[in-house]
């Protein structure tokens, strides 16, 4: 099945997050765990991982920021 | 009574009872590692409360249980359900708001409901719990079915009126009822010292001439201990007993949450006395396999992806639902 990967809401407070970078390049493998983007919100930078093994299809593009819940990627 | 009594008590507990003890706090353990790891990826959203270093008081709690006892919750409860049995697929299918959820969808994380597992309601209102634990109790007394209702609630909750009101009436009445604080050192963000004026939750029972006991509800052998003669006491007739039942919350209050306002001193006693790990190495000194701990984790694993996948693929409720399930008897839309 497919896991969708979307800008997660890190607290009341955060309407909006940026994707600074990706670690995993489209269409490569990934494990549940691995590295998958560093996203800054409220001026921190946190590591979101894969949550499930699959192939990566990305979405959202590096340096842009989107709103909370914005799809920008997929592991199927 | 006491802290003397269970302890002594501790010793007596046998190694097949702590393979079900871990067994449970495995499967609380992983379930909300899998929450958090797809909130963080934003494949799910919803609010959610870590349970991370509480495991272990609900393992031993409802492992002391019978299958038809009663469980009353709050919404910081995941790791009460799941203890007490209700299927993963149907919790996860709640949670994410699906129409094959406990409770169609409809309800959410905070008002898990599922009576065929004895998991009769889950409250969103703090210290709401108490007095329902009471009914539930009463209609065991008057019925003579002789099940047990446990009610779980944070330390914070104990100073909500609804707690002293439940406590002398469960008392005068004898209710067949297990009050079960878990004192995890936080109400919401407020820390402990700053919001309760006694020193100890388990000193507010002689008030109401509760039978108490305070225990390290880290360690399963003592938990277990004081689950086990409170429920026995009440399914014998002996009436109530408060657990005090010392823990901590490892993360924020809700997922997201900044607990920067957590002592460091704290936090690094808590990731010493892992409840967890704690459990695992001393079943491994008990001299049970590596091989059938990896192989329960491994199982598990298994029931939660196919319970995410469950979740992920059920579909939402449809909108003529919305009027359904409101009232005992149906009425024209």
């Amino acid at each position: 099945m497919s896991f969708e990967i979307r800008i997660p809401g890190l607290g009341a407070g955060m309407s909006e997050g940026k994707l600074v970078a990706w670690h995993v390049k489209d269409g490569a493998a990934v494990r549940e765990g691995d590295l998958l983007y560093t996203l800054e919100s409220e001026k921190t930078a946190q590591d979101v991982d894969a949550p499930a093994d699959g192939v990566l299809k990305i979405i959202g593009v590096e340096e842009e920021i989107y709103p909370v819940g914005e799809l920008i990627g997929t592991i199927g | 009574m006491g802290l003397a009594k269970a302890a002594s008590d501790a010793a007596d507990v046998d190694t097949d009872t702590l393979l079900e003890i871990y067994r449970r706090t495995a499967l609380i353990n992983r379930t909300d590692e899998k929450f958090r790891a797809l909130l963080m990826s934003g494949t799910l959203r919803l609010v959610y409360y870590p349970v991370r270093g509480q495991e272990v008081v609900s393992a031993a709690m409802m492992t002391a249980l019978r299958p038809d006892d009663y469980l009353v919750t709050t919404y910081r409860g995941v790791h009460d359900q799941l203890a007490k049995g209700i299927p993963p697929k149907i919790l996860w299918a709640e949670f994410t708001g699906k129409a094959t959820g406990a409770c169609k969808g409809k309800g959410g994380p905070m008002h898990i409901t599922h009576p065929e597992t004895g998991v009769m309601v889950t409250t969103g209102i703090v210290g709401s719990g108490l007095p329902i634990a009471n009914g539930l109790g009463l209609s065991s007394l008057l019925k003579g079915d002789g099940r047990v209702t446990v009610v779980c609630f944070g330390d914070g909750s104990t100073n909500i009126g609804a707690f002293h009101e439940a406590m002398n009436m469960a008392s005068i009445w004898k209710l067949p009822v297990v009050f079960l604080c878990q004192n995890n050192r936080y109400g919401e963000h407020t820390a402990f010292a700053d919001s309760t004026s006694a020193g100890r939750i388990v000193d507010r029972a002689p008030g109401y001439g509760m039978n108490a006991v305070r225990v390290d509800g880290n360690d399963a052998s003592e938990m277990y201990a004081a689950a086990k003669a409170a429920v026995d006491r009440a399914r014998a007739g002996g009436g109530p007993t408060l657990i005090e039942a010392m823990t901590y919350r490892m993360l924020g209050h809700v997922f997201g949450s900044n607990a920067s306002y957590v002592p460091k001193a704290l936090q690094e006693e808590a990731v010493r006395e892992d409840p967890v790990p704690r459990l695992r190495q001393k079943l491994l000194d008990l001299q049970v396999p590596e091989a059938t701990l990896a192989g329960i984790e491994q199982a598990i694993d298994g029931v939660i992806a196919e319970a995410v996948e469950f979740a992920l693929s059920s579909p939402y409720p449809d909108i003529g639902e919305i009027r359904k399930d409101v009232l005992g008897q149906e009425i024209a839309a």
